[in-house]
């Protein structure tokens, strides 16, 4: 795939780079665990199994949380302090939000670097990007139901950026707060921001997982019992903790740094609100354009032959719906057959496959699948591939 | 010894093959025939069994490292596409050691030869009475006739 023919540009190179280095971590990790365990192969289930983690115990804190200026705070405390295993749950919290973090992180850049966005494959890419949008504010709310110093100056640095935004900014600030200034209702509010959010990111999971078949939504036993353990073990050793109360005459200049959540706000030391909403505008857009825009090289340069999207022979298909289960990403339906086929197989049959164009990533996975010769890629043929065989075992 | 003829299918994606040709075959085992595609699912288990019926000593195909596929699943279809072809081969009596699945990531050049020699040198011992149909009395032991 690396034989370069042609000259890719910088960025072609630079990206071609960071594949080559992405691949050779997995060979250093295949020192360590046998690929099955290779973690990295699982960033995409990880992150869904700290997302159960952070509901299953969002559901245990919800039920003790609440959401008003003189008793948030309160409540947390209380959580820690007095309810049986609630410091442990608040940290599991805390710690599995890092972990999910990290997990989806990990799983955007692996494919990105590994090509898997690219093409056909754009569907899992935009929601993702929605998903980690989703899960940004997710865990910045959580930040803020604290209702510590901390929480207060991250709504005050949000509401400076939410009213930088020309004409909408005023009044999206007045939304937010439920009113003029932060008052009674908007501590609800949060808590609404940060609850539907996250049950909303199922309804994206099911958007992410629409074109993958069989899709690898959890990681390998070992390597749940493993996180779960080093979450739980974290909230144990490292409880979380709030900073001091929240007060209205409070003026706090500096809060601990969360370097998963609070990039943005730690951007505002130099910059200004505004400047962070463009920011993060632009990353967000130019996120949703990346499958379109970011190809490395053209296929030639890859040395990857254009295969063009397989084609149904139609004569030969007997609808036994055996590429329907192999294609990877849904791109094969089978429909009622409008008629027999020609071949002696395909006589009797009811159902014809169909490719779906849009979805179809040119792997030839189907064609491997078929055996009746009723699947082809149109650049990369039967034919050919047997004048090849024959090729290799004449000399 | 005779060189047994080999034929491989290798995933465009898997294992760096621009190092190891020289024109379709590797530069270290001349007679081993790389047909590259662009993925191990790609491959139709049928193909395999024509390149042992037309001559081949060996067939073997190449993927990503399991798990790793670009296409999320074809190296697994293939290995059990595979297992199951050496049960097909098996019932017609041709020895299913001829045929092998690898699995090796871009940079496993060193891995992907080794496995590929000690394929080449056990096809090699089986001494070529694999290349003439087998006796018909008894079904061919997986491990390869002495």
């Amino acid at each position: 795939m690396s034989t370069v023919t042609a000259h890719p540009s910088r960025y072609g190179r630079f990206m071609t780079g960071l594949l080559r280095i992405t691949l050779r971590l997995d060979t250093f990790i295949h020192k360590l665990y046998p690929t099955d365990f290779n973690p990295l192969y699982y960033t995409g289930g990880l992150s869904n199994l700290f997302l159960f983690i952070l509901v299953l115990s969002g559901i245990f804190l919800f039920f003790y949380y609440e959401a008003s200026l003189a008793a948030a705070f309160e409540s947390v405390r209380y959580i820690s302090d007095e309810v049986p295993y609630g410091g442990i749950i608040r940290g599991v919290h805390r710690y599995a939000a890092d972990g999910f973090i990290v997990a989806i992180l990990l799983h955007l850049f692996r494919n990105w670097f590994t090509d898997r966005h690219l093409f056909s494959r754009d569907n899992p890419w935009i929601s993702g990007m929605f998903l980690l949008l989703f899960g940004g504010l997710i865990g910045f709310t959580g930040y803020q139901l604290v209702w510590d110093e901390r929480a207060q100056v991250l709504t005050t640095m949000f509401l400076a950026m939410l009213r930088s935004i020309p004409l909408a900014g005023d009044g999206l600030a007045k939304i937010f707060m439920g009113g003029v200034g932060i008052g009674e209702g908007t501590l609800v509010r949060i808590l609404f921001l940060h609850i539907v959010p996250a049950s909303t990111l199922y309804v994206m999971l099911w958007w992410h997982y629409l074109r993958l078949r069989h899709p690898k939504v959890w990681p390998p036993g070992v390597w749940v019992l493993l996180l779960v353990g080093l979450v739980f073990l974290l909230a144990g050793v490292i409880p979380a903790t709030s900073g001091q109360p929240a007060t209205p005459a409070g003026r706090p200049t500096s809060f601990p740094m969360d370097v998963f959540f609070m990039v943005p706000f730690w951007l505002l030391n130099w910059l200004s609100p505004g400047a962070v909403v463009v920011l993060g505008v632009l990353l967000f857009v130019g996120g949703l354009a990346v499958p379109y825009f970011s190809r490395r090289e053209t296929a030639p340069q890859m040395g990857v032959r254009h295969a063009g999207v397989a084609q149904v022979i139609d004569g030969n298909c007997t609808g036994c719906e055996l590429c329907y289960f192999d294609c990877p990403y849904n791109a094969i339906v089978m429909v009622p057959s409008p008629g027999p086929g020609l071949s002696k197989a395909a006589a009797n049959r009811t159902l014809l496959a169909v490719i779906l164009e849009s979805r179809c990533v040119e792997c030839g996975i189907c064609i491997g699948a078929c055996p009746f010769e009723a699947l082809e890629l149109p650049k990369f043929m039967e034919r050919d591939v047997r004048i090849e065989i024959a090729q290799a075992v004449q000399a | 010894m005779t060189n047994p003829k080999i034929v491989g299918f290798v995933c465009d994606w898997s294992v760096e093959l621009a190092p190891l040709l020289n024109g379709n075959r590797l530069r270290d085992l001349p007679n081993v025939y790389v047909i590259r595609v662009p993925c191990s699912g790609f491959v139709r288990p049928g193909w395999l069994e024509d390149a042992l019926n037309q001559g081949a000593a060996g067939v073997f195909v190449t993927g990503c490292p399991y798990g790793d596929c670009l296409n999320r699943e074809g190296n697994f279809l293939m290995r059990d596409r595979v297992d199951q072809q050496q049960r097909r081969l098996q019932r017609r009596r041709i020895d299913p050691a001829r045929l092998a699945m690898f699995a090796h990531g871009l940079h496993d050049r060193e891995a992907f030869m080794a496995e590929v020699r000690a394929f080449s040198d056990r096809l090699a011992a089986m001494a070529g009475g694999q290349a003439t149909p087998a006796p018909a009395t008894e079904p061919a032991p997986a491990g390869g006739s002495p």
